[in-house]
Formats: structure tokens, C-alpha cells, sequence
């Protein structure tokens, strides 16, 4: 977080899969958007409207096959190289075979810091996950919304110039999601780092971001941007302002229609 | 083992599991010993366990059986342990690679179903019947069965755990010690556990075609010259062995896999 603010521009980014085919899929068609420094922005759209391949894109592990990614500097305005990115996945993706500790070191290891320092970093990103206490545990004798905050910890203890989150609370149940969100607004708040929040949830989308990009149904497009200024921090009390009820009344009329669309398009395709 | 939350139901010899096993090989022993005796058979057919002790004890006291023991798993660990490292390797580079893929899966389509005993004959004219000899024919036993579970194993890593990998900085070598390699070691162990039990009917087989020195040798030189007792000392070592071997890949099991047990 010591690198320049570095916003990340999507331009004109289309996706086909299979274009060789008869039956290419469109996923993304005419895509633009931009993640500010230091901004939350949530991607919600109706599944399989390709949010989570926009998230792949952006972490450079799917290349588009039209437009482009630039990584741009703010102060100065000159595109510049990738900044560093760490990901929180949907399905945890924790190494089974690792205790929470090694698990959370895993990045710092591969990055050959030396053990004191590492293991020191991993357990203070235990500790702001509130998981003191599990360090020696194995995944495996986690629950979901703990194994969650592993991953939320393996992550920032990289201190990644932007977070990736892959609907990380799409696997968790109602209340542990609840919980989780209002702890992930309060670190992501405070560490002050860009965020791209994949998600299906309007709540979370509203809780979380700055700005919230709404998407099409397959092929998936730019349908709005909308900012939200609710005061920070907020909380599931957050959820009682009247300005939440308007935002997500309007959010909620755009992913119907969007959801209905579809619906009919798998319908027919099926 | 009982859960906690029964009461503990009171001990009785007949549900205790150690008296159960252990108390059945005894009777069996006790039944063989006492029929022999009753029954008068000729101790070239079917010596008595206690003949058998004698023999046991006078072939470990004179060296002979300690040797014997000695070569034979000199043989079969010189050849299996070959087999564990290049095995694994090459299931990894099978599992990783197409191109390896595509050629290794031929060979081992042909050769995995061969019966490896079959293979001893042309051994023995390229090889003759010595140490190399050995070494092929316990290489041989334990490699396809390293090689099948380690490809297997890679193969079913979660993806997730290599793009999380990769995430975090992995370069592809770390993806493979770090990742591929751990995640595979249920199934690579699965794999050794097998080719250890094929190496070592390889091997007695082998010393028993070919031998002179060794497990298998002592048993067929044995049954020549109808030392019964003598055959049955070499197959309780055998047994042994066998029990030995098992266990002791059980406990390495158990401290490998703590993270799947939990």
C-alpha cells in the first residue's frame, strides 16, 4: 500500500468462449468500468452474467478477447504496471493439508520472507480476523464462516494494492454472512485498500461499496453505475436508512428484469 | 472406540477386540499342536508348532535365517525405494504434462496388466541372476503402482487450490511442490503401500526361481530336501514381515494425514 494510487480501467472488454465453434458463448460484450484507488466497487448482475470472469480478467488470469485492461496511475494519469492483487474466494480455497497459521503465511512464504517475520505478519492477520487461538487448527475443523476468515486473512496479510472478493460469502449461511460483512466493511475501512466485490447479494453490494456496478444478463454489459453515499461505517443499521430502502428498491427493479431475461435465456438455451 | 457420552459397558473377554484376534491365533496353534500329536502325522507333512519354534530358533541362533532375512530386504528396499522416487517424479511430470501423458499412458496401458513375474526369464538372460537382477525386479513391482496413484492424485487436485496458489505469487514449480505434490499424498501413499506388497512377492518369487541367498532361496531349498519345519520357520518370517511392513505404513499414514482425519 505504499505504491502509488492505481486505478483499474476496464476498456471495451469483450469475452467469447468457444469462438471456434458453432456455439460460441458470449460472456462479456463492450465492457467499461473503472475501479478507483482506495474505493470499494461492487459487480452484481444475475448469475452467469459473467462478474466473476470481469474478476478474472482484472487478476490477469483470463485474457479478454476484445478491449483492454489498463492499470493506471492517478497522480500522474500514465498507465503503469500491475499492482499487486490478492483474491477471497467463494469456495475458500484453504490448503487442507496446512494449519490456519501456514495457511496464512502461505503468499509471505512463496515471497521467501524470512519465517519470524512471516509467522509475526500471519498472526496479526489472524488476530484482526478475530481468530486468535486457531493458528494450529486445520481447515477441516473450521466452520464455513471461520475458514471464510482465513481466506479474508490470507489475503490481506499480503496487503495487496487491490482485494479481489469472489462472492466470498455466497458459500455461508444468513447470520454468519450478516456478521461477516460488517467485519470485512470495517477492515477493508480501515486498511484503505481498493476493493472489487463480486456478489449476488443487493445488501451485501450496499453495505460494502462506493459504488456499485450493475450487469446485464448474459451477454454480460454495463447496465448502470450507481454511487452510494450512505455515511460510513455502516452496519446492519445501516439497513433501516431510508436512502438503503430507495438504493436497493432500485437496484432490486434493474436485476429483475435482468434475472427474468435470464431466466428465459436459459430456458432456451437449455 | 465407544464415545464419550455411553457409559462405559463393563469389560468382558469375549467384546475385547485384542482378545478376540490374539485368542483365536492361539487356539488355532493349540489345536494344530494338539492334533498333530494325537493324530501321529509324519512331521514331513505337518510338523508341530513346537517343532517349528525349535527350528525357527535354531536357524536365527546358527546366522543363516539372519542373513537370508538381510539380503532379501536388502533387495526388496534397494528397488522399491528407487522405484518411490522416480516413480513420483514421473507421475508428476505424467500428471502435468500432455505431451508425457499422451506417450506414458501407451506404455502403461501395455504394461501395468503384465503379470511382472513373466518378465523374470528375459531379466535373468539380459541381467543374470544377480544384484542387478534384484534390483529390476523389485523396481519393476513397485513402479506402476507409485506411478498410476501419483498421476491420479495430481490429477484430482482442486483447481481452486492452484488459482489460489497463483493468487498468492506461486510460480508453476511452487504450484507443484506446494500444491499438486501435498495434495497428492493420500493417493501417491495409497500407491507405495500397493508397490511395496508387489515388490515383495517379487523378490521371495525371484529368490525362489534363482537364488541361492535370501528368503525365498531358504524356502525352496527347504521344501527340496523336506525340512518342513524349515519351510514354515521361513513363511512365520514372511509373515512377520508382512505384519511389520503393514503396520508401520499404517502409523506413516496416520501422521501424514492429520489434516483428513480431523
Amino acid at each position: 500500500m505504499t505504491s502509488p494510487a492505481v486505478a483499474v480501467e476496464i476498456e471495451s472488454v469483450g469475452l467469447v468462449f468457444g469462438a471456434q465453434t458453432d456455439a460460441p458463448t458470449v460472456a462479456l460484450q463492450d465492457v467499461s468500468c473503472r475501479f478507483e484507488p482506495g474505493k470499494v466497487t461492487a459487480l452484481i448482475g444475475p448469475s452467469g452474467c459473467g462478474k466473476s470472469t470481469l474478476l478474472q480478467i482484472a487478476r490477469g488470469f483470463l485474457n479478454p478477447t476484445q478491449g483492454r485492461l489498463r492499470f493506471v496511475e492517478i497522480a500522474s494519469g500514465t498507465e503503469t504496471s500491475r499492482p499487486a492483487m490478492a483474491t477471497v474466494w467463494q469456495a475458500f480455497n484453504l490448503f487442507p493439508w496446512l494449519t490456519v497459521l501456514e495457511n496464512v503465511a502461505f503468499g509471505l512464504d512463496l515471497a521467501g520472507v524470512p519465517r519470524v517475520e512471516r509467522d509475526a505478519r500471519a498472526r496479526k492477520a489472524i488476530a484482526a480476523v478475530d481468530l486468535n487461538g486457531f493458528e494450529n487448527r486445520f481447515p477441516r475443523q473450521l466452520s464455513g464462516g471461520m475458514r471464510q476468515r482465513v481466506g479474508i486473512a490470507r489475503a490481506l496479510v499480503m496487503e495487496p494494492d487491490v482485494l479481489l472478493l469472489d462472492e466470498p460469502f455466497g458459500a455461508l449461511d444468513a447470520q454468519t454472512r450478516l456478521v461477516l460483512q460488517e467485519q470485512l466493511s470495517k477492515l477493508v475501512e480501515t486498511s484503505g485498500t481498493t476493493a472489487i466485490l463480486v456478489t449476488h447479494s443487493i445488501e451485501e453490494a450496499i453495505l460494502l461499496a462506493d459504488r456499485i456496478i450493475v450487469m446485464t444478463a448474459r451477454p454480460g454489459r454495463v447496465c448502470d453505475q450507481i454511487d452510494v453515499s450512505l455515511p460510513r461505517p455502516r452496519s446492519l443499521a445501516t439497513t433501516h436508512e431510508p436512502q438503503y430502502a430507495v438504493l436497493f428498491d432500485r437496484i432490486y427493479g434493474m436485476l429483475r428484469d435482468e434475472v427474468m431475461r435470464a431466466m428465459i435465456i436459459e430456458s432456451e438455451g437449455a | 472406540m465407544t464415545p464419550g457420552i455411553e457409559p462405559k459397558p463393563r469389560w468382558v473377554w469375549y467384546d475385547d477386540e485384542r482378545v478376540l484376534g490374539w485368542g483365536s491365533v492361539i487356539l488355532v496353534i493349540v489345536v494344530w499342536e494338539l492334533a498333530a500329536r494325537i493324530s501321529g502325522v509324519s512331521p514331513l507333512y505337518l510338523p508341530r508348532p513346537t517343532q517349528i519354534v525349535v527350528s525357527l530358533i535354531d536357524m536365527f541362533r546358527n546366522g543363516a535365517l539372519i542373513v537370508d532375512l538381510g539380503w532379501t530386504l536388502w533387495r526388496i528396499f534397494a528397488g522399491f525405494g528407487l522405484a518411490v522416487v522416480i516413480g513420483t517424479g514421473l507421475g508428476i511430470w505424467i500428471a502435468t504434462s500432455f505431451r508425457v501423458r499422451a506417450i506414458a499412458d501407451m506404455f502403461i496401458a501395455m504394461l501395468y496388466p503384465l503379470p511382472k513375474v513373466t518378465l523374470i526369464p528375459l531379466l535373468v538372460i539380459w541381467l543374470g541372476t544377480g544384484g542387478p537382477f534384484m534390483l529390476t525386479i523389485s523396481f519393476l513391482g513397485a513402479i506402476f503402482p507409485i506411478v498410476i496413484n501419483t498421476v491420479l492424485g495430481v490429477r484430482q487436485c482442486d483447481p481452486g487450490l492452484v488459482l489460489a496458489a497463483r493468487d498468492l505469487g506461486a510460480s508453476a514449480q511452487q504450484i507443484v511442490r506446494r500444491v499438486l505434490l501435498p495434495s497428492a499424498i493420500p493417493s501417491i501413499f495409497a500407491g507405495i503401500r500397493l508397490g511395496l506388497g508387489v515388490s515383495i512377492i517379487l523378490v521371495v518369487a525371484a529368490e525362489m526361481v534363482v537364488g541361492k541367498l535370501g528368503l525365498g532361496a531358504r524356502l525352496y531349498l527347504s521344501g527340496q530336501i523336506l525340512e518342513t519345519e524349515q519351510v514354515f520357520a521361513v513363511l512365520i518370517v514372511l509373515a512377520t514381515l508382512g505384519i511389520v511392513v503393514t503396520k508401520t505404513q499404517d502409523f506413516i499414514d496416520k501422521k501424514l494425514g492429520r489434516w483428513r482425519l480431523a
